[in-house]
């Protein structure tokens, strides 16, 4: 059992931890980025294949938790890429005693009554302020990266093991790519 | 390799302690739990690697058969079992029992338990919500007969009889018409959210417990108002009621442990694996760097071994400058001292024997090289007279190459017969002293000596000979020139008494005597004196002989000389017929001299000539390198073979009347004029006389 689980481990070593990670059970059905007074917020919402093995660990009480990854690249000939990233930590945990699934993100909260209520709350992300207008210059052609995943790396230690080998914990979405040009601000400049 | 195998160990060891902290609870590492796993595993194939280099580099001196990998490997087989059967036993041992103890923490009973207090908790909880519930209905049964100023004055004493924290209307719309709260401070109520109202208006009421981190649990329950009216909006009353602290914390208590239990129960499988994982990392981590240093020891301890034996087969090769270098201050370290100083001695012997046998080459050469320009002949024999080795004085003297005669005994000798008896017959007589015997070969003279040599030295026997002819010769030539002056002295001068006695008794007695007695006396007397003229010619010949003087040496023509003496024998009863060498240079010599032995030539060819039919004499001359030749020949009786080496020796001679110093004086002129001269018999008839001048200096040039 430990020598499949070391042949495993070498097997994962020699093609870089890239087998588990191609399983993706996460697909992203929409995307949205709207320009708005602050900078630019995404709308999202994903397709979520939850699987037992996780469904059990929540109600054991094993905490999840889900990272969204939005990136923002632009490719420059004459030095390393302009890249932006954000990331949003979306925990979702059992509680036991109010029989209750919570989704929290920092300080914020929701709870829900079921599971499947807290998923669909999970796998729509709203208005997440995702850019300044600071931070990109107009008229430029940026590439725009996003995907969601489980971070196996905040499971507990035992759990962790397990997800370096069984595709079960590797919960995680292609990243979905596309082109995204800021549009000129002459229109606010000039208004007709 | 010393390196590379510390500096792995020394990272093993680091990622062994890091694994080992990550698998404990620290949250420190747990983060890269998972790249740990992947650098430990990596390292463990590195060793693995370096394993199986050092292996491949073992087979491959182990095939080459280098001196040393054999002990190696000896070592290597030695201490592998030390390294992998503690390490085995420990780590099997300790799989088992963290099995067992990993087991041991699940039981049914504690599950059991803890389910049960979640169980408890959960009921009081309801418990307490059911009883929040009704009192809110009751509540709002009481507010819902009231107008609705009415409800706001009301519902704080309503609360107040309740026992309640805080209670709330709402309007339809969700706006707050009424608050009352137990505490002062106070004066946000905590508004329900949307969903709560709306589901609380559908469900005809709505109880929830709220669990806030950091506030405890908080009992919510939400129940309509009957409306006074079809068209009046429907009030919703709200009561919150915040769990007993002591009861919430007892509740929240069972909850974190029966949540850790039970999310520990899940990850048994996993928990285990952490642990076999890291024993199995650190197993191998351990035995393959155990095993490198095995590899490494065995290589250090049978190194200098393998030196000192690379320094044994230079040795074996005659190789004595590879010094081993072990610098340990064990017993090998010793070893390897003894066996350098070992070495040193016999390089040292060794250059002492190289330089003697040098020394004595040198001096073996020295010898030789004497040896060969000796003009003494020498030869060297072994025990049993087999000749061993010949100088080149030896082979000059006899001319002979003495090919064949090498090795060979004595006896056996196809050539040099005589010599090899008188040999054979001298040590035999003398046994081992030295001794001396002068040889006469047929045409040369000999003085042997020959000693034995010492034993010591190998034995053997050496003969040392000269070549005493010429020696011999001047010798008998001065002992003849003694006797030539004594007898002229001695007899010349009794001579001219007994011829003038003789006379004068012819004077005084022939006229006093008879005819007959006279004519007896006159024969007598006649004979004394012809004898004494004879005598007295003979004489003279000798005092010539004896009395040459040292010749007055001036340019001279040859033919012009042999012209002049030839003009007197014109009428002899020989042919003479000359054939010179026209333009021949001028000669050194004296002409007084040379015309004597011109004379002496001529008359001993005429003597050889007398009696034979066409007697002819040649005389030639001719230039032979800086040297003029002047030859003689006749065609008459030539010389017997007896007397061909004593030829030139006074006295020797075949002619009835002589003194046989004719030759004799030729000889000793020409010696003196620096020349040579050669006798031989002529193939068929007759004999020739050579002589050879040497040219005048100036004229040898110019020609």
């Amino acid at each position: 059992m430990s020598l499949r689980l070391l042949v495993s481990l070498l097997l994962a070593l020699v093609l870089g931890w890239s087998a588990p990670a191609r399983a993706s059970n996460i697909e992203i059905s929409r995307i949205a980025l709207e320009g708005n007074d602050e900078g630019y917020a995404l709308d999202a919402d994903f397709e979520i294949e939850f699987n037992p093995r996780l469904e059990d660990a929540i109600n054991k009480g094993v905490a999840l938790y889900f990272e969204v990854e939005f990136e923002l690249t632009r490719k420059r000939w004459y030095w390393f890429d302009d890249s932006v990233s954000r990331q949003l930590m979306l925990r979702l945990s059992y509680h036991a005693l109010t029989r209750q699934y919570r989704i929290s993100s920092g300080a914020l909260y929701q709870s829900f009554s079921t599971l499947p209520d807290a998923l669909r709350v999970l796998s729509r992300v709203r208005s997440w302020q995702v850019l300044e207008r600071a931070q990109v210059s107009a008229g430029a052609d940026y590439q725009a990266g996003l995907r969601m995943r489980l971070d196996v790396t905040q499971l507990p230690k035992p759990f962790q093991v397990s997800a370096l080998t069984s595709r079960e914990w590797n919960l995680a979405s292609e990243w979905r790519r596309w082109p995204f040009r800021i549009k000129a601000p002459v229109t606010e400049i000039a208004p007709q | 390799m010393k390196y590379v195998l510390i500096f792995g160990v020394a990272l093993g060891a680091i990622l062994l302690f890091l694994l080992a902290a990550a698998s404990g609870n620290t949250a420190l590492f747990s983060r890269h739990y998972a790249l740990l796993l992947g650098l430990n595993a990596a390292l463990a194939v590195a060793l693995l690697a370096l394993i199986g280099y050092q292996l491949w580099v073992l087979t491959a001196k182990l095939r080459t058969r280098v001196f040393g990998s054999r002990l190696t490997l000896r070592f290597l087989l030695m201490f592998l079992p030390m390294v992998i059967v503690p390490g085995g036993l420990v780590y099997v041992v300790s799989l088992q029992f963290m099995a067992k103890s990993i087991e041991s923490w699940f039981d049914v009973r504690v599950d059991n338990a803890l389910e049960g207090g979640l169980n408890l908790g959960r009921t009081a909880l309801d418990l307490l919500l059911t009883e929040l519930h009704d009192k809110a209905r009751r509540m709002a049964l009481d507010l819902s007969d009231k107008t609705p100023s009415q409800q706001v004055v009301l519902l704080d004493r309503l609360r107040e009889q309740a026992g309640i924290d805080d209670a709330l209307l709402l309007s339809s719309g969700g706006n707050v018409i009424a608050s009352a709260s137990k505490g002062v401070g106070k004066l946000l109520p905590d508004l329900p959210n949307s969903m709560i109202q709306r589901q609380a208006r559908q469900s005809r009421g709505y109880s929830a417990l709220e669990g806030e981190p950091g506030r405890g649990l908080m009992l919510r329950v939400l129940v309509p108002l009957a409306a006074l009216s079809i068209a009046g909006d429907e009030r919703l009353l709200q009561l919150l009621q915040p769990v007993p602290p002591t009861l919430a914390r007892d509740a929240e208590a069972v909850q974190e442990v029966y949540r850790d239990y039970k999310e520990l129960s899940l990850s048994r499988q996993g928990l285990k694996e952490i642990y076999i994982l890291t024993l199995t990392l650190t197993l191998l981590l351990t035995l393959f760097s155990a095993t490198a240093l095995a590899f490494l020891l065995s290589a250090r301890l049978s190194e200098p071994l393998a030196l000192l034996a690379a320094g044994t087969q230079a040795v074996a090769r005659g190789d004595y400058s590879r010094r081993a270098q072990v610098t340990s201050s064990d017993e090998l370290g010793i070893l390897t001292q003894s066996f350098n100083s070992m070495t040193e001695q016999l390089d040292d012997a060794r250059s002492a024997a190289e330089s003697h046998r040098a020394e004595l080459e040198t001096a073996k050469a020295y010898l030789e090289n004497i040896l060969a320009n000796l003009s003494a002949g020498v030869l060297v024999f072994d025990e049993q007279l087999r000749l061993g080795t010949v100088n080149y004085g030896a082979g000059a003297i006899l001319q002979e190459g003495f090919d064949g005669l090498k090795g060979q005994t004595l006896a056996d000798w196809p050539r040099l017969q005589p010599l090899a008896r008188a040999i054979v017959e001298g040590f035999k007589q003398h046994g081992a002293d030295t001794w001396q015997q002068q040889l006469d070969l047929a045409e040369r003279m000999l003085l042997v000596r020959g000693s034995v040599l010492p034993r010591a030295s190998g034995g053997g026997y050496v003969i040392v000979f000269d070549d005493v002819t010429k020696l011999v010769q001047a010798q008998r030539a001065a002992a003849w020139g003694e006797v030539a002056r004594r007898l002229a002295h001695e007899i010349k001068n009794p001579l001219t008494p007994i011829q003038l006695s003789a006379e004068r008794l012819q004077a005084k007695l022939a006229n006093k005597l008879a005819p007959e007695d006279s004519a007896t006396l006159s024969r007598a007397t006649a004979t004394i004196i012809n004898q004494v003229a004879a005598m007295k010619g003979m004489v003279d010949d000798f005092g010539e002989y004896a009395r040459t003087p040292v010749p007055d040496l001036q340019p001279l023509d040859l033919n012009a000389l042999v012209r002049e003496v030839l003009v007197l024998y014109e009428h002899a009863g020989a042919l003479v017929r000359p054939a010179l060498q026209a333009g021949l240079p001028r000669v050194t010599g004296d002409p007084t001299q040379l015309r004597q032995v011109i004379h002496n030539l001529l008359q001993n060819a005429q003597d050889a000539l007398a009696g034979s039919a066409g007697p002819r004499i040649e005389v030639e001359t001719e230039r032979a390198g800086n040297q003029a030749c002047l030859r003689i020949s006749d065609n008459g009786c030539g010389f017997p073979e007896a007397i061909m080496t004593r030829v030139f020796e006074p006295y020797v001679t075949t002619k009835a009347r002589g003194t046989g110093l004719g030759l004799a004086i030729v000889k000793k002129i020409i010696d003196e004029h620096n020349g040579a001269v050669r006798v031989e018999n002529l193939p068929g008839r007759g004999a020739s006389v050579s002589i050879t001048l040497p040219l005048q200096p100036e004229s040898a040039k110019v020609a």
